[in-house]
């Protein structure tokens, strides 16, 4: 919101400057975020009576003009054509600056020296303040040889602030003013008392006002006649903008700077043009229509607020008024509406429509029922004084007054909060917003709550008023005395950490992606129908396709990361991972799975002065995992699975203490080349459920006698694989047998074509003995012929 | 010959000399020609042995070949050193270039969010809170109704929210982990949470998707000073220096009073009102906090009267902005290797 200091400064005293009153606002909860000058640059100009107006003598499309402003006189020329004589317009002598940095002086035009200039709106500025083309007319209630910045009121500071939902009463000036009085003790409030007497009577030849809805518990209407639209006057147009809110008529601009003073809103009525001799409010039909005055077609439904006249609707509760009843240059009656609405009736509405106006804006954080009819008042007097129009008359309906409300608020509760419980002190301070007790009491006082303050319920709420008012800082910071129990980070994040510094050893920077991913990311993986990854939750009101489903799987923002690390230009190996949620659709909840997922890439250039050594595979992957798991003490094995994204050839299943854990797998070649990514791209993705509990609880016993080493080689097809191989050679290796490990893979020369030798070094152990070489040998010859036996071949 | 003793004790005296400061094999040579070539020092003595009476020869000789041996010993270890430091053949074959860059994976690197995370996390673990996590998908009730706001009220604007199917949303907040935690473990309860949050903004310092960490205290005769003390430990620690704190009147729903905190700006300390960091301001808005609201409590099964509490929320990609000097948020979620491995680069 924009508050112009000038206008504050009507309603109440300031003890303090600017940038004093700024910090205060500021610490006590109305963040000020910016203070400025209005039109800062501007400077220079006087205001100007023109004297006489005659064609330029060489060129017909210009003017010259004689201006006086008083002790000083000057010639001007000028190409606008709608000035006459007697108007008082800006003007800009010799040394006068706009708005923008402009710097004026004299100018020959065609022998005719122009002393400056006369100004347009633009040229100061405010082009939002011009009614029409050409220099800026000012109106009536200017002389000439004022300076202009100080007639236009333009020596004022505007504060932008920052108000909170709770605190709706401060959406005007009336309330700001009278939240300054309270931050400074010797501030004065002034407020505004309006000359005309809020007086309820009939309205000649109107029906009545009919109230259906809660929502709507008051309603008034001021009538005025002899209506006669124009533009409103020079000041007034000038503090609507620096207000942030553009002049229209001066109808409309008399609703919207009481809505800014007061923070009631208003709506003013063409009466010619409603439908009906009646106001009704009532809640709307499903599938009801308004056209509002901006143009669009409205479809309400029955939760909505509706003013009907005639039984047809004239405006939304509170958000918009009808462009069939709207005021338009020939409105001759008008009816102003002064009414209030249910705030949550009205935000609702509001929301739902996509209409965020000034009205709903302030609705939605409660307006006083009691302003109404002063704001009513305040309105049509400004209108009367602008010659805008004559008011003849006001009704209303329903009841403006609240129930009295107390709070108590004990000095228990108090001290126990903000370490003082002096109720003396708080009374001080409440009294300045307000709130006023007629209780001395030293333990507990009841507090009246005025009707502007609806955010105050609760002895919490009168606290916070107390404390931010008295100032945060008297609080001194102390630790909390008790600690009941230590601080622990859990075994889930005791995973997490082993998990990433594991990781991050072995190589691979950590990335977080969006936990949101287009659609084509996920069926770019082909999952088939059944698979729950195939059907990932949506969004309702993504920011884009890009990112308007829930991710199933961690590999779209992973595929992503390298794709964005190539095409800037990141040339070596890749290895990222990624811990966090993938979500699932169950019934009618979203289920979520903590995963860790990772991607490697041998990147565009894999050159290395290590040759292969250096480049990544599907093994070196594998051992990653393994080293992962092995930090929380859990073994895993790989075993042939498949993936539809994956590599057929190339795809396992990961293990973890022989449950299904998760994937690693080279991605499918077609998905490479579709996706423009380098091969080999590797890729995992674990559950982190079974690394939660530490199985690192025990260690074995310390073996006190050697082993014997035996090798042995077979050969075996192509296809089959090295783990059933060992497992087999575990399973008939007999008691004795403790370790089996592959150190060999050989094809060619002496291999029959199709086949592969597999050579393994088996430890024999006895842990209670030392073994003879003889018995070891006969162990060995036995796991040879039983081998055999099977069908494979020894070498 | 005089005494043998006497001619020994002043050789090896002489010897010592001598073979501290030979600092070369070929000087090590020189010192053994002189005291046990053919006619060095001790060989000579060696040769005069002969002449002593019978009854003196035998002692005689064994303290001289005492002295020779010890000799022999200190000449070998000391030349052994020194030989040590010669290259051999084999080793001028065996040279390799020792500068190559050490060959397997270089260092990988943590997310600069999650670091923060980390550190946070065990600041405040050691103030007695424990880590407590909820779920990313929320419904209403947890991150609206449970926290005081309800349907339709203003503050909903505050946060703008992703919703899904069936009334379910992407949490705008770490608070609603407030109300899960409470009915879990009841009170006194220290907890803190980590964690994604969701909210309909994208521009350079607002992600769609962020992390925030909530903490939430819930004990008897908890107060504003407590709250005071437990924030200013933690940013004094995660910035590694005490910096001023200011806080402000602000608004959340869940709280009562509810305060913005404020810290010096850790790039100018208030002393470049041109800074980039801090607007000039010379603060920085660090974190929403509050004494928890009664109904929040109530929410979460806890009697309001007996115990009360206060909580806060702070953004730690925006801590983690701050304490890496980083001015654009986005990059944190692009997995830019150069950017992320980038860390103790010089800037």
């Amino acid at each position: 919101m924009f508050a112009s200091l000038n206008w504050l400064k009507e309603l109440v005293d300031i003890p303090v400057d600017t940038p004093m009153l700024a910090q205060r606002l500021t610490d006590t909860g109305v963040e000020v975020e910016g203070l400025e000058v209005p039109v800062a640059l501007f400077r220079g100009a006087v205001t100007a009576r023109v004297v006489s107006i005659a064609i330029h003598p060489g060129r017909p499309d210009l003017f010259v003009l004689t201006v006086d402003a008083g002790k000083r006189k000057g010639v001007c020329v000028t190409a606008a054509r709608n000035l006459e004589g007697g108007d008082v317009v800006p003007w800009g002598p010799p040394g006068c600056v706009l708005a923008d940095g402009t710097e004026i002086s004299c100018r020959d035009f065609q022998g005719v020296t122009s002393e400056g200039m006369v100004l347009s709106a633009e040229e100061i500025g405010l082009p939002g303040i011009a009614d029409e083309y050409g220099i800026l007319r000012m109106g009536e209630g200017f002389t000439p040889g004022e300076d202009a910045r100080a007639a236009l009121g333009l020596d004022d500071t505007v504060l932008e602030l920052s108000i909170t939902p709770d605190r709706g009463d401060l959406l005007s000036m009336v309330g700001l003013a009278r939240e300054v009085s309270a931050l400074f003790p010797e501030a004065r409030y002034k407020g505004i008392t309006p000359a005309i007497q809020p007086r309820a009577s009939r309205l000649d030849g109107f029906e009545g006002i009919t109230l259906t809805d809660s929502g709507c518990p008051f309603y008034a209407l001021g009538a005025l006649e002899g209506v006669n639209i124009k533009p409103s006057p020079m000041r007034a147009r000038v503090r609507l903008l620096l207000s942030g809110m553009r002049p229209i008529s001066n109808v409309v601009d008399a609703t919207n700077l009481v809505m800014l003073l007061v923070g009631q809103p208003l709506h003013a009525f063409d009466d010619a043009r409603l439908p009906g001799r009646d106001i009704t409010v009532r809640l709307a039909r499903e599938g009801e229509m308004i056209l509002t005055l901006d143009g669009k077609t409205r479809v309400l439904d029955g939760e909505d607020l509706l003013i009907t006249s005639g039984g047809k609707p004239v405006a939304v509760a509170g958000v918009m008024g009808g462009e069939e009843s709207e005021i338009s240059g020939d409105t001759t009656r008008v009816l102003l509406e002064s009414a209030h609405f249910d705030s949550i009736k009205v935000s609702r509405a509001s929301r739902k429509l996509g209409i965020p106006s000034e009205a709903a804006y302030r609705f939605s954080r409660f307006v006083d029922p009691c302003k109404a009819e002063t704001a009513l008042a305040v309105a049509m007097e400004m209108m009367a004084s602008w010659g805008a129009g004559v008011p003849s008359g006001w009704i209303a309906a329903g009841e403006a007054a609240q129930k009295e409300r107390k709070v108590a608020l004990t000095s228990k509760v108090l001290g126990k909060i903000i370490g003082t419980g002096d109720l003396d002190m708080a009374t001080a301070i409440l009294e300045r917003l307000g709130i006023s007790t007629g209780d001395h009491d030293p333990s507990v006082r009841h507090y009246s709550i005025p009707s502007f303050r609806p955010d105050i319920s609760i002895e919490e709420d009168l606290i916070e008023e107390v404390a931010r008012i008295r100032g945060y800082d008297k609080v001194a910071a102390e630790l909390p005395p008790v600690m009941h129990a230590t601080g622990d980070i859990t075994d889930r994040m005791r995973a997490e950490r082993a998990v990433r510094s594991t990781a991050m050893a072995r190589g691979y920077s950590e990335v977080v992606t969006y936990c949101f991913v287009s659609p084509q990311s996920i069926a770019a993986l082909r999952f088939p129908g059944p698979d729950p990854r195939s059907s990932p939750v949506a969004l309702s009101n993504p920011l884009s396709v890009d990112m308007s489903v829930l991710r199933t799987t961690l590999v779209p923002g992973l595929v992503q990361a390298v794709l964005k690390n190539i095409s800037s230009g990141w040339r070596r190996a890749i290895r990222i991972f990624e811990t966090g949620m993938v979500f699932f659709r169950r019934g009618r909840e979203v289920e979520e799975v903590f995963k860790l997922g990772g991607c490697v890439c041998t990147g565009v250039d894999s050159r290395s002065p290590w040759g292969d050594q250096g480049t990544e595979d599907f093994h070196s992957v594998a051992a990653d995992i393994e080293a992962i798991f092995a930090s929380r003490g859990v073994a895993v094995d790989l075993v042939p699975g498949s993936e539809p994204f994956g590599h057929a050839g190339k795809t396992a299943r990961v293990l973890a203490d022989g449950r299904d854990v998760g994937y690693l797998s080279a991605l499918k070649p077609e998905i490479e080349s579709e996706m423009e990514l380098p091969a080999p791209v590797f890729l995992f993705e674990l559950d982190m459920g079974p690394l939660v509990h530490d199985g690192k609880a025990t260690f074995g016993e310390v073996r006190k006698y050697p082993p014997v080493f035996r090798d042995i080689s077979l050969v075996v097809k192509e296809g089959v694989y090295s783990s059933d191989v060992l497992a087999l050679i575990r399973e008939l290796g007999g008691p004795l047998l403790e370790e089996v490990r592959l150190f060999d893979i050989y094809k060619g020369k002496g291999i029959p074509e199709g086949h592969r030798s597999l050579a393994y070094t088996l430890a024999y152990r006895d842990p209670e003995r030392t073994l003879r070489d003889d018995e070891v040998d006969q162990v060995q010859g036995r796991l040879r012929d039983q081998l055999a036996q099977r069908g494979i071949r020894l070498r | 010959m005089g005494d043998i003793h006497d001619d020994v004790s002043r050789i090896e005296a002489l010897f010592r000399s001598v073979l501290s400061t030979a600092d070369s094999v070929e000087a090590l040579q020189g010192v053994r020609v002189r005291f046990l070539g053919k006619k060095g020092e001790v060989t000579s003595l060696l040769k005069q042995l002969g002449s002593l009476p019978d009854d003196e020869r035998p002692e005689a000789g064994r303290v001289l070949n005492e002295l020779r041996d010890s000799m022999e010993r200190s000449l070998a270890e000391k030349t052994r050193q020194y030989a040590g430091a010669q290259v051999t053949a084999r080793e001028r074959e065996e040279w390799i270039d020792v500068t190559l860059p050490g060959r397997g994976r270089p260092w990988g690197a943590f997310h600069p969010v999650a670091q923060v995370t980390q550190e946070a996390i065990d600041i405040f673990v050691s103030m007695g809170f424990s880590v407590a996590y909820g779920p990313e998908v929320e419904d209403d009730f947890h991150n609206f109704e449970g926290l005081n706001i309800p349907p339709h009220h203003p503050a909903r604007d505050m946060q703008d929210t992703f919703y899904l199917e069936n009334g379910l949303l992407l949490r705008t907040h770490t608070s609603p982990v407030e109300v899960r935690s409470m009915r879990k473990w009841g009170a006194p309860l220290r907890i803190i949470v980590p964690g994604k949050v969701f909210r309909r903004d994208s521009d350079q310092t607002h992600t769609p998707m962020f992390h925030q960490l909530e903490g939430l205290l819930v004990d008897e005769n908890i107060s504003l000073a407590h709250l005071k003390g437990c924030l200013e430990a933690f940013v004094n620690r995660i910035f590694g220096r005490p910096l001023k704190a200011r806080y402000r009147g602000s608004y959340f729903p869940f709280t009562e009073p509810s305060i913005e905190m404020d810290v010096e700006c850790v790039a100018c300390s208030g002393r470049d009102p041109g800074c980039r960091i801090c607007k000039g301001t010379g603060w920085l808005e660090i974190s929403g906090l509050g004494m928890t609201h009664p109904n929040v409590i109530r929410a979460g099964g806890i009697d309001p009267v007996r115990y009360n509490g206060f909580a806060w929320g702070m953004g730690l990609d925006r801590i983690a902005m701050l304490k890496y000097g980083l001015n654009d948020l986005r990059v944190f979620f692009e997995g830019d290797l150069a950017f992320l491995n980038s860390k103790g680069e010089r800037r």
